[in-house]
C-alpha cells in the first residue's frame, strides 16, 4: 500500500488534471459556465429564504442559514459518492487499455466535488457577511471539520467505486440509501427535535457518522448559542467528534486497501 | 546488458462466465455454482527484452499477444509469474485513450500526455513537434469532438510517440492515417531506436516486423513457437498461418472434384518449382449424373490472398458439351513467372453462367517457388539492359 501511496504521489499531475477535467467538461458548451457554481448555491438561498421564512416559518430564527449549513457538505458528500460510484465502470476506454493508478478515477470525482463544496461556501459567507451574521468562535473548525468529511467521504468512495466494479448492485444501492441516509440526518430538522422524541434512545442517532458531521458543521457555522439558545441544534461531544474521526480514517485505510486488493482485476472485469 | 523488460514464467487465466453474473441476487442464488470455464490466455511465457531492443509479436488472433502486451503494462495481472520493467514506458494500446470530445485538441494532448504518465514540463518542450507530428496546427485549439477519426487518431499517436518513454509498447495502431503518415510513423520509431530505446510491439502485417524488428516471437494459444530474427520467424508464420486456414470447400457435388496434382516438366508430381519451370494442373472429376456444359478453373494465388494468376474454361472459349463418368481436365502452364514465395492453388467446377458452383476447393494445394536469380518483385520479366557509355 506503501508502493500504491508512492505510485499515486507519482501521478500526482494527473490526479490534478483529472479533477481539472471533471470541472471543465462539466461546463463546456454552456454559456454562463463556471458562473453555474455560484449560481446554485444563490438560487438555494433565495428559495429557501422566501419558503422558510414566508411560507412554513420554523422555530428557529434563520433557518436558512441552518439549513444551508448541513446541505452544502451534505450535498458535497452525496455527488461524490453519485460521481465517483461508476467512475471505474464508465471508463472502459481508460481502465482497458492505459495502465495508471485508478484511484485517480473516483478521487477525481471527489476532488471536483470538493471544488464545488469551496465555491458554495464562498457564496454562503458572502451571505452571511452581508447579512451581518455573527459568527462563533468554532468558526476556525472549519479546516478541521472539511479534513473530517473528506476522509469519510474518500474512504467510502474507495470502497463503493471498488465494489461497483464486481457487482454492478452498489450503484443502485447508493442511490437508494443515500435518499435514506438524507432523512436520518438531521439536516432539515434540528437534532433538538430527536433528542425529544428519541427519549434516551437518541445516541443510537450518533451511530450515523454524518449525524456527527452535520452537527459539527451546524455548531460552527450556524452559532446556535446566539441564534437558538433553546432550540437544541447542537449537540456535539467530544467522544462523538473523536469516535467519528477514528471511523473515519479507519474507513480511509480500510477503503484504500481493498480498492488495491481489488484493483488488479478491474480490467477484467468491466 | 540490463534487461528493460524481463517477463518471468507469466501465466495469464481468464474466467470464462458462461452467464455473466453481476448482481447480487444472482450471486446468492447461484452462489455455490461454478459458474465460469478456465482459459489460460497465456502458458508460462519466458521472455526477457535487451535494452533497446526492438520486439515484434506476432500470432494468429487470441495467441495471447495482447494479454502479453496489457501484462507488461500492469493493465492486467498475471495469474501466475512475475513481470519487472526497467524505466518508464508508454503503452499504445489504443489511440488517443481517455480523449475528452469536448476539450480542446491542445487540452486533449496534456491530459491524455498525464495519462501516460509524462508530465506537462515534458510535455511542454515538445508540444509544437506533437502538433507538427499530427498535422494539426490549425487544428489544435478545436474541440476534439469536431476532429476527424483521422485526425483523432494522428493525436494520440503523436502524443504518445512523441513524449519519450524509455519502452514504447504498441499494439496494433501502426495501421493508422495515410500511406504519408504511417511512414512518418515508422521514421519515427526509427529514431527511437537509434536513440537506443526498446520497443515491443504487435502486428499482424508480418512485413512490418522485418523492417523495424531485430528480434520476433510468436505465439500460438498463449505458447512462445517460435522466437529468433525475422529472417527466421516469418516463414515460419506464414507456413503456419497456411495450415490454420483449412482448405475449405463449398458446392452442391454434381461435378466433385476428385483430386488434384502439380506436374513438373518431366511430369513427375511436385510441390517445388523453380522460376521459368513449367508446371501441370491435373484435376480429376467424377460426375454422378451427366452435366450440361460446366467450367472447370483454377487460380494461384500467394500468402496474402493476391491472385497471380487464374483462367478457366470458359474463358478459354472451350466448350466441354456434356460431360459424364470419370475425367481429367490438365491446365499447361507454360512457364511459370513467379519469383520466390509460396502460392496455393484453388480449384472450381461451376456452371456456365456461374449460378451454381459445382465443387470449388480453396487452397486446395500449395507449392514453393524458388530464383536462382536475385532479382527483387513478385513476377521474374525478362529483361535485357543495354548500356552505352
Amino acid at each position: 500500500m506503501i508502493a500504491k501511496l508512492k505510485d499515486l504521489w507519482q501521478h500526482r499531475e494527473l490526479q490534478y488534471n483529472m479533477v481539472v477535467k471533471e470541472l471543465k467538461v462539466k461546463y463546456k458548451r454552456s454559456v454562463l459556465g463556471f458562473l453555474w457554481s455560484f449560481m446554485n448555491p444563490l438560487i438555494m438561498l433565495v428559495v429557501f429564504s422566501i419558503v422558510f421564512a414566508l411560507i412554513i416559518p420554523g422555530e428557529l430564527s434563520w433557518f436558512v442559514v441552518f439549513l444551508m449549513a448541513g446541505l452544502l457538505p451534505w450535498l458535497f458528500f452525496v455527488n461524490s459518492l453519485m460521481q465517483a460510484v461508476g467512475s471505474i465502470v464508465n471508463n472502459p476506454g481508460l481502465v482497458k487499455k492505459v495502465y495508471f493508478p485508478r484511484e485517480v478515477l473516483p478521487l477525481g470525482a471527489v476532488g471536483a466535488n470538493l471544488f464545488h463544496f469551496c465555491m458554495q461556501m464562498l457564496v454562503f459567507f458572502v451571505f452571511l457577511l452581508a447579512i451581518r451574521w455573527h459568527f462563533s468562535i468554532y468558526i476556525v473548525l472549519f479546516p478541521f471539520v472539511l479534513l473530517l468529511q473528506v476522509f469519510f467521504t474518500t474512504g467510502l468512495v474507495l470502497l463503493i467505486s471498488a465494489a461497483n466494479v464486481y457487482l454492478r448492485d452498489v450503484q443502485h444501492f447508493v442511490e437508494v440509501a443515500t435518499m435514506a441516509w438524507f432523512w436520518i440526518t438531521p439536516i432539515v430538522y434540528p437534532f433538538g427535535l430527536v433528542i425529544a422524541k428519541f427519549g434516551k434512545f437518541w445516541p443510537i442517532y450518533l451511530v450515523n457518522p454524518m449525524t456527527d458531521i452535520t452537527l459539527l458543521w451546524q455548531y460552527i457555522i450556524y452559532n446556535p448559542y446566539y441564534y437558538a439558545p433553546k432550540g437544541g441544534v447542537a449537540y456535539i461531544s467530544f467522544w462523538g467528534i473523536l469516535g467519528t474521526s477514528i471511523l473515519s480514517i479507519a474507513l480511509l485505510v480500510f477503503g484504500y486497501y481493498f480498492f488495491c486488493r481489488t484493483e488488479r482485476g478491474f480490467a477484467e472485469q468491466i | 546488458m540490463a534487461y528493460a523488460v524481463e517477463v518471468n514464467d507469466v501465466s495469464k487465466m481468464f474466467k470464462l462466465h458462461h452467464e455473466n453474473v453481476k448482481s447480487l441476487k444472482e450471486k446468492v442464488l447461484f452462489f455455490r455454482r461454478r459458474g465460469y470455464e478456465e482459459f489460460w490466455a497465456l502458458k508460462d511465457i519466458d521472455v526477457k527484452v535487451s535494452e533497446g531492443d526492438t520486439l515484434g509479436l506476432i500470432g494468429a488472433n487470441g495467441s495471447g499477444k495482447s494479454t502479453l502486451l496489457k501484462c507488461i503494462t500492469k493493465i492486467l495481472y498475471p495469474t501466475k509469474g512475475k513481470i519487472a520493467t526497467n524505466g518508464s514506458i508508454a503503452a499504445l494500446l489504443e489511440l488517443g485513450a481517455g480523449f475528452q470530445p469536448d476539450l480542446t485538441g491542445r487540452e486533449n494532448v496534456y491530459l491524455n500526455a498525464s495519462i501516460l504518465g509524462f508530465s506537462k514540463k515534458e510535455v511542454d518542450k515538445r508540444f509544437d513537434d506533437i502538433v507538427a507530428f499530427a498535422e494539426l496546427e490549425r487544428f489544435i485549439d478545436n474541440h476534439v469532438r469536431n476532429y476527424s477519426s483521422g485526425m483523432y487518431v494522428r493525436l494520440g499517436f503523436a502524443v504518445a510517440i512523441n513524449v519519450d518513454p524509455d519502452i514504447l509498447i504498441i499494439d496494433e495502431v501502426l495501421a493508422v492515417g495515410d500511406e504519408a503518415f504511417q511512414r512518418k510513423c515508422l521514421d519515427r520509431i526509427n529514431e527511437i531506436q537509434n536513440a537506443g530505446k526498446t520497443i515491443i510491439f504487435v502486428t499482424h502485417n508480418v512485413d512490418v516486423t522485418q523492417e523495424i524488428c531485430n528480434r520476433v516471437i510468436m505465439l500460438d494459444q498463449g505458447n512462445i513457437v517460435k522466437e529468433g530474427t525475422p529472417k527466421e520467424v516469418v516463414p515460419f508464420y506464414h507456413k503456419a498461418m497456411e495450415s490454420h486456414e483449412e482448405s475449405a470447400e463449398r458446392g452442391d457435388r454434381r461435378v466433385t472434384v476428385t483430386g488434384a496434382e502439380l506436374l513438373n516438366g518431366e511430369g513427375n508430381p511436385a510441390s517445388e518449382f523453380s522460376t521459368g519451370e513449367s508446371m501441370k494442373i491435373r484435376v480429376s472429376y467424377i460426375v454422378a449424373e451427366p452435366v450440361e456444359d460446366p467450367v472447370f478453373g483454377f487460380s494461384i494465388d500467394d500468402y496474402r490472398g493476391f491472385t497471380a494468376y487464374g483462367t478457366n474454361t470458359s474463358l478459354k472459349g472451350i466448350d466441354l458439351g456434356k460431360v459424364s463418368g470419370e475425367g481429367v481436365v490438365e491446365f499447361d502452364l507454360k512457364a511459370l513467372p513467379m519469383l520466390e514465395g509460396r502460392y496455393s492453388v484453388s480449384l472450381s467446377v461451376h456452371s456456365r453462367d456461374e449460378q451454381t458452383v459445382y465443387h470449388w476447393l480453396d487452397r486446395y494445394t500449395t507449392f514453393d517457388m524458388y530464383s536462382q536469380m536475385n532479382d527483387i518483385g513478385l513476377l521474374y520479366i525478362p529483361c535485357e539492359i543495354l548500356v552505352n557509355p
